[in-house]
């Protein structure tokens, strides 16, 4: 079965084709202004990449805050419910997953069906989310997708003591001034993002095993920080982490 | 006898002098990488400007960030904390306040006073910038516009557009795709102003609001921040009769004079 999942998120929108769970193509944009445009564009250009036929597609399933877009949808999924399934479909042991988003921190527990039981959400505050360390590892110059290369050459990790993104901006910026090196600034940051993220987890009780999903679960080294600190087993899910909600989303399709 | 106040806060510091129960000067500076050189350059100007020495001052009491270190540098003989200087300081000011707002630069406080002066309860939030003079900063910068300028901007809004977030970074973005989209400045400075009030409120909720009530510290100045906290909280502020600004330094110059024997 060639399924559509199609996730439209507040920084992102993200859309895969899975020939059952085997992921086909995949595609991922910046959320602008035009929403429905996009969506409609982003579909047809993975279509493109996949070599298909828009028509021939056996179901398309639209998640995400911004879902209702997503207008040729069979029908809507809650995004949490959609990163449950793609967790229980490669991961079928996984009781814990902690989705790090562009503007959210979920954590969410799983019942062996792949039904989210329970599930705890920070969208009101941005310390620890995707958009958080993208502010703050700019302000040191080094983008988000390049913290992975430099982290490793830190030899130490510069205290962060604040907890809002604002503060810790001019903490940042006072580190950049004393001289600070920006992978030591940065490793603090991402300790600090673990720290948040960790302290979330917690508050639920540990999963025995557990994954994380979401932009923010690509930083490996913010993974690795989180890790050190929870207890359980830590499971990578095997997509990209970024494309958890859309893949799920895809896997919902039910055949005709 | 004269007797002196420095208030050490995070973005700028003061200093006034009392004389025969009278503010007689003040002065108000930026503030310099440390508390102890930020007391010493503001205490130093005033005495310049006003041709005093500093061991004319009977007594000086510091308040602020650092209070403790400008104590031990001798420049003051006594630290008390801001919560009381601003209390203390509200109240000589205008005997009727039970209830002081003060809003720096990155906090934000609630206090409130009884009849007798002593305090009775405070609030404080100083882990989140939304709701301190820090939110207004960043939200000035992304407008750009100056502090001074977006309590008047926004008294020219016609369509105040709607800030949904709390978070000062969330609230930037939001900013950001108004200005994007072509909005009006001065209708995203009052969404900005209110969304300020409403922060300042709920942490004056917390801890109760009993008039009179009044407002000090720096967003004070800001009209259109003080118009939507009457609104919110459906009270009158009672007009601060100096510079907001100086509350606190004048609560730590009122206590100097009684620690030093002046009344």
């Amino acid at each position: 079965m060639i399924t559509l999942g199609c996730d439209i998120g507040s920084l992102f929108s993200k859309a895969v084709i899975l020939d059952d769970d085997k992921l086909v193509a995949s595609k991922v944009i910046e959320t602008t202004g035009n929403i429905a445009q996009e969506v409609d564009d982003l579909i047809q250009a993975l279509c493109e990449d996949a070599n298909m036929d828009r028509g021939s597609l056996d179901g398309i399933v639209g998640t995400g805050s911004g879902g209702e877009f997503v207008t040729e949808a069979d029908f809507l999924e809650d995004e949490i419910a959609c990163i449950g399934w793609a967790a229980r479909n490669y991961l079928p042991e996984v009781d814990l997953v902690v989705d790090i988003g562009g503007q959210s921190i979920t954590s969410m527990l799983l019942d062996g069906e792949g039904d989210v039981v329970d599930f705890m959400r920070n969208d009101k505050c941005a310390s620890g989310s995707g958009r958080f360390l993208d502010v703050m590892s700019s302000a040191v110059g080094i983008p988000i997708d390049k913290i992975d290369e430099i982290v490793p050459q830190s030899t130490k990790r510069v205290s962060i003591s604040s907890q809002c993104g604002v503060f810790v901006e001019s903490e940042v910026i006072t580190h950049v001034n004393n001289g600070e090196k920006p992978e030591d600034i940065v490793a603090g940051l991402c300790d600090s993002v673990a720290r948040i993220v960790t302290s979330q987890a917690r508050r639920f009780g540990m999963g025995k095993r557990y994954t994380f999903t979401g932009g923010v679960a690509k930083v490996k080294s913010v993974v690795d920080l989180i890790s050190e600190r929870m207890d359980g087993d830590y499971q990578p899910f095997p997509q990209d982490s970024h494309l958890a909600a859309a893949i799920g989303a895809a896997l919902l399709v039910e055949p005709e | 006898m004269l007797f002196g106040g420095i208030d050490v806060g995070s973005l700028t510091a003061q200093a006034v002098v009392v004389e025969n129960g009278k503010v007689t000067a003040y002065r108000s500076i930026g503030v310099k990488p440390n508390p102890v050189e930020s007391a010493e350059t503001v205490i130093g100007e005033l005495l310049e400007e006003q041709g005093i020495r500093l061991k004319e001052i009977a007594f000086i009491v510091s308040t602020g960030y650092g209070r403790e270190q400008v104590e031990e540098k001798g420049l003051s003989k006594a630290n008390v904390s801001e919560i009381s200087c601003h209390g203390i300081g509200a109240q000589w000011l205008m005997p009727g306040v039970r209830t002081i707002i003060d809003i720096g630069g990155q906090d934000a406080k609630v206090i409130r006073m009884d009849s007798s002066g002593e305090l009775q309860d405070f609030v404080m939030n100083d882990k989140c910038a939304a709701g301190t003079g820090r939110f207004l900063e960043v939200m000035c910068r992304t407008l750009g516009v100056s502090l001074d300028e977006l309590g008047p901007l926004s008294m020219k809004a016609r369509n105040p557009v709607d800030i949904s977030s709390r978070c000062s970074i969330f609230c930037e973005t939001e900013v950001l795709h108004y200005m994007q989209r072509g909005a009006d400045k001065a209708d995203i400075a009052a969404s900005v102003n209110r969304a300020m009030a409403e922060r300042v409120a709920a942490l004056a909720r917390r801890v109760g609001v009993e008039p009179e009530v009044t407002m000090s510290g720096g967003v004070a100045k800001n009209s259109a921040v003080k118009a939507e906290l009457e609104r919110i909280l459906g009270v009158r502020m009672l007009p601060t009769p100096t510079d907001p600004q100086i509350v606190g330094a004048i609560g730590a110059a009122i206590l100097a004079r009684k620690m030093g024997g002046g009344e």
